[in-house]
């Protein structure tokens, strides 16, 4: 069933209803299908889904927190078990969630499909990619399972407290070797990515015609080839200490904590560009759809891609303010500036509504949802990259509040993107009436949870604490954050309910639901193997809007 | 002063946008770059989300409408006057901000009192420079538990420097009425200065994951008027320790004090 | 490749001028325990390095004749033949993975989840290579010699003359 993939060679029908399809020999179905196929289709599938699995999971152990955290002096869980909670929930979110369900599930299906291409390059690597990363979140959960349960030392596990003395027991290591397997599967995902978007794009795609999606995910794909080994580094050396008696990372025998801190930002600042960068292209590619529109400035949005993912490089130790050992100006007027290429990028998509004719079906709403969360958390983070306003905010509620802004900022342009792009996948839509209660139910539901947070932190209540006094004035505001957690809880069943029933029910999607614009809304839904049978002309960044809209090409000039 | 009244004149322009006030000299700085940090973001976040609302609200299609999408895509002077005008305020930002670093940063090379805090797990400990103590970790069992917790004294109005040392881990020296924080971390020397101008009793906690009882890693400090601190410390013998909790000042001896981290008699008992 | 190798070698540029500029800043006012942040960023535009240069070399290769994927005129008969090999589906890479995730294991519970991570691992390598064979399998008949041929040849429309 090995075959070598020909171009596609039939002139494209652009009203043409359904694409001729042609399967060459026998395909493997259900589960040997789900455990041997390379196609990207399927493997961005498993993606998407085990990712949904881990927010299902992390979302789970959220609850357990504000649980805890709805009154003072609450004894709902133990020490430990916060401590456990908050780790999981933030690893599992980041490494097995927002990261690889953008990157690995919408990148491995859409880029070749946006590039015109008939697969990764490196189809099997893909297959092997997928798995390591699931191994990964085995291994976090199996945590769990261990006699001194789950690591317990936060996401970002600051040494010495990782070290065995203090983190005995398996369960840091299996926080070790899981995050190492979900850095592997990034590193392969990033190898394969890179080589399909500059080796196997179809003929007149060229760099300048790719969608902005694609741009995002290259830069972020480049942003994991250097991040990632990083982390990997500093894991292991994690490992000789915790095994082998290394020193690394222990001041009495002349090791340096501080180098564990250097390491993981230098790798945990581009992660959360990585994490970022594709929700933003899913963003992009909704609104410039849904207002029928060329995105606004789209060379100036690469651009400004480009440059996040260079200034990502060097603004890792804006996390590090308070340890009195890095350069305060340096990182301070770096974090500044990235702010610059952030704001591009909102003005851009400002344009691409301008004059449009905006649907505000559910997929939009997800979007303007981004738009809104992503603004707020966008200005805490300039709040937080100066040095003195840092001294006074750092590891507070406030910087909880910030990065679960920005994180559900993207993860709603995530929501966005399945509403978007499942009907392309599945054949079916979604439905609206279901979406938007569920849209409404989120966004009510996450606003409620992590506004009051901005106040807690600015009352001085730190992060990762699994109990708090009575008399701080922390009670009401806990309370609120906590009933917000229970509403986003049922608006995410609400939105899981939604995808679990569309699949098999939903009204049929056609090929192009939406008048897409991009070279996905070319093929059936779900696409055929090795996807396109035929490609309309390629001469702009929209092929498929040029071919159904001759009368509405993309103005020259300005 | 004068200028925190003449800010309240200016009715709006006064408001910290939610942050407290402080009750260190640096406040002041902190408090400018909110503000500043405030008059920049605020109106730029409306202005965002005004741009936003108007685009979804006059370009929203309508069923039954046939109103064409406009099909630009370049505009050369708008996408450069939004590169160039947030490259100017981040500039503006970002120089206030380091004026103000180097004020909040500052150390004395002459404080009025020097104190060593040491961090550990689940307490603190702070060496005065006659070797008395003061050290403690909290009631383990009720959070809500104030009366045993280890004290920091420290005089109102003087330049007071800070030693922070970790005995372990990382540990956070954070006191939210400082709007400070700053990081206990072993093999890095930690130092700073803060001024109080408030006399008071203000809550601190550790602010940085340290393992199991890091909620409860809790301390006071108590500042008092520079009268009453030399009283104070007057009454607290040469290597002397008071522990949280425990009534009267022990006899400690100084070797054993300079030598370091043993703290049993000092702890509470972990939760049983 | 034009624009691909500028890119790469745009970044390379960028984290050149970050690396100096940060290490003289920290030379003059860091403390001297930071070393690791001037050694990470010399690996990072080191390893751009690396990539760039490759696919300038590509580029250069060709001597300024575009692939149809670089050309904005193209057509889809531009890009007509064989594209490559792409498996359907692959027993393999799942044997390699859990080959993988044992050896992960190794590292928390002991050495011998080792035994079996090898085991999983050069088992599925060695199925892995030898499936790769597909000249003979797939296009009966088809000459190996013809088909580098063809990847070679610049000249000719092959979409992936340098790959
Ligand atoms: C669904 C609603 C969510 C709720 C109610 C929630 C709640 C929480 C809570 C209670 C904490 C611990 C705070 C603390 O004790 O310091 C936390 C931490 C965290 N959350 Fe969430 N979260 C949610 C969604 C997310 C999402 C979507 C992401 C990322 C994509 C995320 C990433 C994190 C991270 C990275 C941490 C830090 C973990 C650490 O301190 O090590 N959360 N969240
Ligand atoms: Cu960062
Ligand atoms: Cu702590």
């Amino acid at each position: 069933m090995t075959i070598l993939e020909e171009r596609p060679q039939f002139a494209f029908e652009a009203h043409e209803a359904s694409l001729m399809e042609i399967v060459p020999g026998p395909r493997p179905h259900g589960i040997v299908k789900f455990v041997t196929s390379t196609d990207h289709k399927q493997i961005g599938l498993n993606y998407l889904f085990t990712g949904l699995a881990g927010f299902l999971v992390a979302g789970l152990m959220a609850l357990v927190m504000r649980t805890q955290l709805i009154v003072p002096n609450n004894h709902f869980v133990t020490e430990n078990v916060y401590n456990e909670m908050f780790t999981i929930h933030g690893t599992l979110m980041l490494f097995v969630f927002a990261g690889p369900f953008a990157f690995a599930g919408f990148g491995n299906y859409l880029v070749p499909l946006m590039i015109g291409a008939p697969d990764m390059a490196f189809p099997r690597f893909n297959n092997l990619s997928y798995w390591l990363y699931l191994g990964g979140f085995s291994l976090l959960l199996a945590g769990f399972l261990t006699n001194n349960g789950a690591a317990q030392f936060g996401w970002f596990g600051y040494a010495p407290l990782t070290e065995a003395i203090h983190s005995p027991g398996p369960g840091a290591d299996l926080w070790i070797v899981g995050i190492g397997l979900t850095g592997f599967s990034g590193i392969f995902t990033a190898v394969n990515i890179i080589t399909t978007v500059f080796t196997l794009r179809a003929p007149g795609m060229v760099m300048f015609r790719m969608p902005i999606f694609v741009w995002n995910i290259l830069v972020t794909m480049f942003l994991i080839l250097l991040a990632f080994p990083v982390l990997t580094a500093a894991m292991a050396l994690l490992w000789i200490d915790r095994h082998l008696g290394g020193n690394f990372y222990n001041a009495n025998k002349g090791g340096q904590p501080i180098l564990w801190q250097n390491l993981f930002w230098f790798f945990g600042h581009p992660e959360v560009y990585i994490i970022a960068l594709p929700y933003f292209g899913v963003a992009t590619e909704i609104l410039a759809t849904m207002s029928r529109k060329p995105v606004f400035g789209y060379k100036g949005m690469i651009a400004a891609t480009l440059s996040i993912g260079a200034l990502a490089m060097g603004v890792w130790a804006h996390h590090m303010y308070t340890t009195g050992a890095v350069l305060l100006p340096f990182f301070a007027a770096m974090s500044l500036l990235i702010a610059v290429p952030t704001g591009i990028k909102f003005f851009n998509w400002i344009g691409t509504m301008w004059r449009g004719t905006i649907v505000l079906n559910t997929a939009m709403l997800f979007c303007l949802g981004f738009l809104a969360m992503f603004l707020f958390g966008g200005i805490t983070g300039v709040i937080l990259a100066q040095p003195v306003l840092d001294f006074q905010l750092h590891n507070t509620y406030f910087v909880v509040a910030h990065f679960h802004y920005v994180l559900i900022g993207a993860v709603m342009a995530g929501f966005g993107g399945l509403y978007y792009w499942l009907p392309k996948m599945t054949g079916r839509k979604l439905s609206e009436k279901w979406g938007k209660l569920g849209f409404a139910l989120l966004f009510i539901g996450f606003n409620l949870t992590f506004f009051p947070q901005h106040d807690l932190g600015l009352r001085g209540m730190p992060r990762r604490i699994e109990t708090y006094n009575a008399g701080m004035g922390w009670n009401f505001l806990n309370e609120l954050s906590s009933i917000g957690a229970y509403i986003t809880a049922i608006g995410v069943l609400v939105n899981a309910w939604n995808i679990f029933t569309s699949w098999r029910h939903g009204e049929i999607a056609g090929d192009n639901p939406w008048d897409g614009q991009t070279l996905e809304w070319a093929c059936s839904s779900p696409p055929p193997d090795h996807n396109f049978e035929a490609l309309p002309p390629i001469r702009s960044e929209r092929p498929v809007w040029d071919a159904n809209h001759p009368d509405m090409l993309t103005k020259v000039g300005h | 002063m004068c200028c925190s009244a003449m800010h309240q004149l200016t009715g709006l322009l006064a408001t910290n946008f939610g942050s407290p006030s402080g009750v260190t000299t640096q406040d002041h700085y902190t408090r400018e770059l909110w503000r500043l940090s405030g008059y920049f973001s605020v109106p730029i976040g409306l202005i965002v989300l005004g741009l936003i609302t108007f685009a979804i609200v006059r370009y929203r299609h309508r069923p039954g409408e046939d109103r064409k999408p406009a099909q630009f895509q370049y505009h050369i002077p708008i996408e450069a006057t939004y590169t160039i005008i947030p490259l100017v305020i981040v500039a503006v930002i970002f120089g206030f901000m380091y004026n103000a670093e180097n004020h909040v940063d500052k150390v004395s090379a002459k404080p009025a009192v020097a104190i060593t805090v040491d961090g550990f797990q689940w307490g603190w400990r702070f060496v005065y420079p006659n070797g008395h103590v003061q050290i403690g970790t909290a009631d383990y069992n009720n959070i809500n538990n104030n009366n045993d917790l280890p004290v920091l004294v420290l005089p109102s109005n003087e330049t007071v420097q800070l030693h922070v040392v970790s005995l372990d881990v990382v540990h956070t020296f954070y006191v939210k009425e400082f709007l400070f924080n700053r990081d206990l971390i072993p093999g890095i020397n930690n130092t700073f200065d803060i001024n109080v101008t408030k006399p008071g009793l203000y809550p601190g906690q550790c602010n940085n994951i340290c393992g199991e009882y890091h909620a409860y890693m809790r301390f006071l400090v108590d500042v008092m008027t520079p009268t009453q601190y030399a009283a104070w410390y007057a009454n607290q013998p040469a290597c002397s320790i008071t522990t949280a909790g425990v009534p009267g000042i022990q006899k400690g001896s100084c070797a054993a004090i300079n030598a370091g981290a043993d703290f049993t008699g000092y702890t509470q008992a972990p939760k049983g | 490749m034009k624009v691909e190798s500028r890119t790469v070698l745009g970044a390379f540029t960028f984290l050149t001028v970050l690396a100096i500029v940060y290490w003289v800043l920290v030379a003059l006012h860091g403390s001297s325990t930071e070393r690791s942040g001037i050694t990470m960023l010399v690996f990072s535009f080191s390893a751009y390095a690396l990539l760039g240069t490759y696919l300038l070399a590509q580029y250069l290769r060709r001597h300024g004749i575009p692939r149809p994927e670089d050309r904005f005129d193209a057509t889809q008969e531009d890009g007509a033949g064989v594209i490559d090999y792409f498996p359907a589906t692959s027993i393999w890479p799942v044997g390699m993975g859990l080959g993988m995730v044992f050896g992960a294991c190794a590292l928390v519970w002991g050495l011998w989840y080792l035994a079996i991570g090898a085991v999983l691992f050069f088992g599925a390598v060695f199925g892995w290579v030898t499936e790769s064979d597909y000249t003979e399998d797939v296009l009966p008949g088809s000459d190996p010699d013809e088909l580098a041929a063809s990847h070679g040849d610049f000249a000719s429309s092959s979409a992936h003359g340098d790959h």
